[in-house]
């Protein structure tokens, strides 16, 4: 047999595993499940965004034929669910937001449910309502919950240095505000559940969430079981996003549902639903205030925020956890002050959503930057480049800056992009008669990038088997949402073992059979379950060859597995297949062995302590962006012409899949650059619909050009570090940079519609022409 | 306080298809039959109360009276079912009125086009329907039937008097939008403008058609349409008479801009303020004047 070179499988072009199923229509969503005797469930909500409920009258809903439950507060526990615990699935004594849950219906139809709901009778007390921060934190404001009389949910502080002496120092001193709005996630898979409790008690709740270990200990106490009695599977789903990041009512209600009626119940969202009920991206409004020397450097900064937080505490009210560390940290400034208040409103609350808190912070912080740059009269790139963070360095909140590449990051995008020429010609064109603009801009962030320890552990666990016939299955905690870790472990797999990513087998998003995992969320499932899955690989490698070597009589450390085979590290002279190997470990009598390893790993990042210090995650990255676009300055239409994305990846483990998170990641920060809002007036929104809520659609999506920068991370699997969030958190400042560039306008608040353009321009002309007479 | 957001598609008691005209007609003649094709709106219906009629749905998508685009006398009638992918296509149309391929090439997307028909597009009468502004420039008709007597009794009336609000118009609730028919006008300047921060998807802040015969820097016999800047789809016919013939010189089109600016009365809803669609009405009438007059 000829000799089997080595083929690397890591950081090549491979197939995300189920792509054919889902082109061929046949992945099952947990939206197209259906169980024997299954019922469907429906939710009365509030028309009030604030109120006492004076009665709630099921009577008549109950006694429709078809209907199976009706069930209010007082049918249920009296646990809240989320961050704060200060929401109850179902509201029994008072609305706080216009997604409040009154009264939940389980029927044998949809449409039984629905008449079922207009039965319902409510009786209200209206109270006084408050929807802006500003109002909230007023004496004498309504109060949303009792047991926070100044309405302020959640309070983020950190100071390091001396915000005095940097003021001291400071020869430019410049301040402005920022507001960023309200976003949603427009999941394609509206929000589903599937609830089954069996005859002892135990619940089994098929769901779409991205966090299924600490989503039972979560949800158990809204439900009154035991968290041990819960098993949660995770079918695939169609997006998520951070959507699926908290326990929303809908889950709770319909697990009790289930109890109620001892029948399977199936809850699943309009799309209008979706729109008004899921939870938005957290709107901030920002103050940012900031000095520098004559050259440039940055001498402090001082930012203080207003999170809206809406009726109810989601992980919205913890995006500062991330804005704080851009707001702090990304680039060099020693003497910093951040607040942050979560303030309670009669508005719809904010979850998790890609980027986090940092898509907010990036957009404030990187708008602020080419404002700063232009007071010292620098060009956007060098101004970056002399107060960017460097390979070592400490930030103020303790994060280690090992195998970064910022400059890096910066100088090639501008470079690919011939930055510098094209944005110097831009500016001599605001004043021209032209009416169709062109500019360029530049932004760039820090992210996390090897998970955040938010939790008590931010570990992931694997166990792994290998059967008579080469075959792997990997049980693994880490839990595929769409986003690839499927593919990557089995590359994983493949490279250590040596054997065809077909021959792996995945066994995940069930908790009844994974090990522990914290979840989908802080761009950490490659970095983590990677880990740990290339560590499991590793020991079932290192049991293999042992073997091998004993009945070859060769050095483990020169034997190697390669296409099926034990061969000879040095030469891929093949010793023996590897499936013969395995039988005859095997089939060995007394000293009969399987391969069947186990790993948990947890990452050596610690949790900030109660001064906001820590080195939160086990890797850090950056990402810059540039964005090329035109402007038509007489209806304000913006058209993104071109994109260069250079981001710090570590390594690469799937091209494909890096290419799709960077692409996915840039739509979703266009949209919210200059389209997407969800619409409130008086804490009802106006909008709940695609016709009106305007996501990118392919026809916007303008070229991008990416560049990987691989600074090898030491601790990640072979080298990689987390890449899904930056591609969405940099780019909308880099296109408010551009417009700046193309108009002289400068917008602190996106969305950045074609109306506040046009109205911007026109009214730069009024003051002009003004300025003139 | 209403809450709309939590309505499902409507809800229908009975269902007839109707395989001929005779049959559709038969099936709205007591008014309570909500005739379907496309249902590219019918199905999303949150804001137009005359889509819905009643508890009948009548599904006309296989009447083929209704289909199909043929020339007769001058004129082209467009039968309610043709697509705007089919208007898109259409060669004789291209010459007869160029402005409506030019239209229906802006119209939503590509699948939208191919389920969403001419004679829905009418029959909803929304103020921002996009193929209305070029079919008044294109002097459309719209021929309606109903039934009478047991037999199919048709009437012809012009666009520009089909609409009286948003969501309403002359039809009565038993009679059937049939056609649209438009005279063959070949040669005529053709210009459609429509806003939007996306190309694709978009419902229109403003959109404007205006056609007209184009020499010499003035624009003759001219139309000038508007969409979603009233209460209906207009005409902006004053505007029309300074211009016509006239040299388009900066004069007359600052003056063509202040007559068409008190031809229009936008609302300010969540999609745009009356700034804002009265700056897109001027930037886009002042863009097509200047187009003509420059070439």
């Amino acid at each position: 047999m000829d000799p089997i070179e080595k083929k690397e499988i890591v950081g090549s072009r491979v197939t995300k595993l189920d792509a054919p199923e889902k082109v061929a229509g046949r992945v099952r969503y947990v939206n197209d499940m259906t169980l024997p005797r299954m019922l469907y469930a429906k939710v009365l909500r509030t028309d009030r965004v604030h109120a006492n409920i004076l009665s709630i009258d099921t009577s008549k809903a109950k006694a429709l034929p078809g209907v199976h439950a009706v069930i209010t507060a007082a049918d249920t526990p009296k646990f809240g669910i989320g961050v704060l615990k200060d929401n109850p699935p179902l509201k029994g004594d008072k609305v706080r937001c216009i997604r409040d849950e009154i009264a939940a219906v389980a029927a044998d139809t949809e449409e039984i449910c629905d008449a079922a709901l207009r039965l319902i009778e409510v009786e209200y007390e209206d109270l006084p309502t408050v929807f802006e921060t500003v109002d909230a934190l007023a004496e004498g404001a309504p109060v949303i919950h009792e047991d926070r009389p100044d309405n302020i949910a959640m309070l983020h502080e950190f100071k390091a240095g001396d915000l005095e002496a940097g003021e001291a120092q400071a020869v430019h001193i410049f301040e402005d505000e920022y507001d960023v709005h309200y976003v949603t996630h427009c999941n394609m898979g509206a929000s589903c559940c599937l609830a089954d409790v069996d005859t002892d008690g135990r619940v089994t709740l098929y769901s779409q969430t991205q966090y299924p270990f600490i989503m039972k200990m979560d949800i158990a106490p809204s439900l009154g079981i035991h968290p041990g009695d819960l098993r949660i599977i995770q079918p695939p789903v169609g997006g998520a996003f951070g959507a699926k990041l908290d326990v929303y009512p809908n889950e709770p209600i319909c697990v009790l549902l289930a109890m109620e009626t001892r029948r399977p119940v199936k809850l699943l969202y309009s799309r209008e639903e979706e729109f008004i009920v899921s939870p938005t991206r957290q709107p901030v409004e920002f103050k940012i205030r900031s000095g520098m020397t004559a050259e440039g450097k940055l001498t402090f900064r001082d930012v203080d925020s207003r999170l809206n937080n809406g009726g109810y505490t989601s992980w919205g009210a913890t995006t500062p956890y991330v804005s704080m560390r851009t707001g702090t940290s990304h680039y060099k400034v020693d003497n910093v002050s951040y607040r942050a208040r979560a303030v309670y409103t009669n508005n719809p609350f904010a979850g998790s959503f890609r980027g986090y808190g940092n898509v907010q912070a990036t957009w404030a912080l990187e708008t602020h930057m080419d404002q700063m740059a232009e007071i010292v009269d620098q060009d956007p790139v060098a101004f970056r480049l002399l107060n960017s963070n460097e390979q070592g360095d400490v930030t103020p909140q303790g994060a280690k800056l090992n195998n970064i590449d910022l400059k890096g990051c910066i100088t090639t995008a501008a470079e690919e992009s011939d930055f510098l020429k094209k944005w110097q010609a831009n500016l001599g064109q605001w004043d021209s008669p032209e009416r169709f603009k062109r500019g360029i801009g530049i932004a760039s962030s820090l992210h996390n990038a090897g998970g955040a320890k938010i939790h008590k552990s931010d570990g992931c666990g694997t166990m792994l088997k290998m059967d008579d016939y080469g075959r792997v299955t990997v049980i693994t905690g880490a839990s595929e949402i769409g986003q690839g870790i499927d593919t990557v472990i089995a590359q994983i797999m493949s490279e250590e073992l040596g054997i065809p990513m077909r021959d792996v087998t995945l066994v995940m998003n069930d908790t009844a059979t994974g090990p522990w995992d914290v979840g989908v969320h802080a761009s950490r499932t490659t970095y983590i379950a990677g880990k740990s899955a290339q560590r499991a690989a590793r020991k079932a490698r290192e049991q293999i060859l042992a073997a091998a070597s004993r009945q070859s009589n060769v050095s483990p450390d020169e034997l190697d597995l390669r296409g099926g085979h034990v061969v000879q590290m040095k030469d891929g002279e093949p010793v023996m297949p590897l499936d013969r190997l395995l039988r005859q470990m095997h089939f060995a009598g007394e000293d009969a062995e399987l391969v069947m390893v186990s790993d948990y790993y947890e990452p050596p990042s610690e949790p900030e302590d109660e001064n906001r210090y820590g080195d939160m995650s086990a890797s850090y990255s950056h990402a810059a962006h540039v964005a090329e676009v035109v402007v038509d300055t007489m209806t304000g239409e913006v058209k993104v012409e071109q994109i260069w994305s250079a981001q710090d990846v570590g390594k690469v483990v799937n091209p494909v899949g890096l290419e799709g998170q960077i692409e996915g990641g840039i739509a979703v920060g266009i949209g919210y650059a200059l389209s997407e809002e969800l619409q409130l007036k008086d804490g009802i929104v106006q909008n709940p619909f695609f016709r009106d809520y305007h996501v990118m659609t392919a026809p916007e999506m303008p070229p991008i050009h990416m560049t990987w920068l691989e600074t090898n991370d030491e601790e990640g699997p072979l080298g990689a570090k987390g890449a899904a969030e930056l591609p969405t958190i940099v780019i909308a400042p880099a296109i408010g940079n551009a417009v700046y560039n193309a108009t002289g306008v400068r917008f602190n608040h996106p969305p950045l519609t074609p109306e506040k353009i046009a109205r911007g321009i026109w009214e730069r002309k009024q003051q002009m022409r003004a300025a003139a007479e | 306080m209403a809450l709309p957001q939590f309505q499902a598609a409507p809800q229908f008691e009975e269902y007839v298809n109707a395989t001929d005209l005779s049959a559709a007609v038969a099936a709205l003649a007591d008014g309570q039959g909500t005739p379907v094709a496309g249902g590219t709106d019918l199905w999303v219906q949150k804001e137009l109360p005359g889509a819905v009629a009643g508890d009948r749905l009548v599904n006309i998508k296989n009447v083929p009276e209704l289909k199909g685009i043929a020339a007769a006398d001058g004129r082209i009638r467009i039968g309610a079912l043709v697509t705007m992918t089919e208007i898109l296509g259409d060669g004789r149309l291209k010459d007869a009125a160029p402005i409506l391929a030019i239209a229906a090439d802006r119209f939503a997307s590509v699948q939208i086009r191919n389920a969403a028909t001419i004679g829905g597009n009418v029959a909803n009468a929304s103020p921002a329907a996009d193929m209305m502004p070029p079919l008044l420039c294109a002097d459309a008709a719209v021929e309606l039937a109903r039934e009478e007597g047991g037999a199919i009794s048709t009437r012809e009336v012009t666009l520009s008097e089909f609409f009286t609000g948003p969501g309403r118009s002359v039809r009565e609730s038993n009679e059937l939008v049939a056609a649209v028919i438009v005279p063959i006008q070949p040669g005529r300047y053709a210009g459609f403008c429509k806003s939007g921060p996306r190309p694709a998807l978009e419902i229109a802040r403003v959109s404007m058609a205006i056609t007209g015969e184009a020499a010499g820097g003035k624009l003759t016999n001219p139309r000038i349409a508007f969409g979603a800047v009233a209460p209906t789809p207009i005409r902006c016919t004053q505007t029309e008479a300074l211009i016509d013939g006239k040299p388009l010189d900066d004069e007359l089109i600052a003056r063509a801009l202040e007559t068409m600016d008190g031809e229009i009365s936008p609302i300010a809803d969540h999609r745009a303020s009356e700034w804002y669609r009265r700056h897109l009405a001027r930037t886009y009438l002042e863009q097509e004047l200047r187009h003509v007059r420059d070439g």
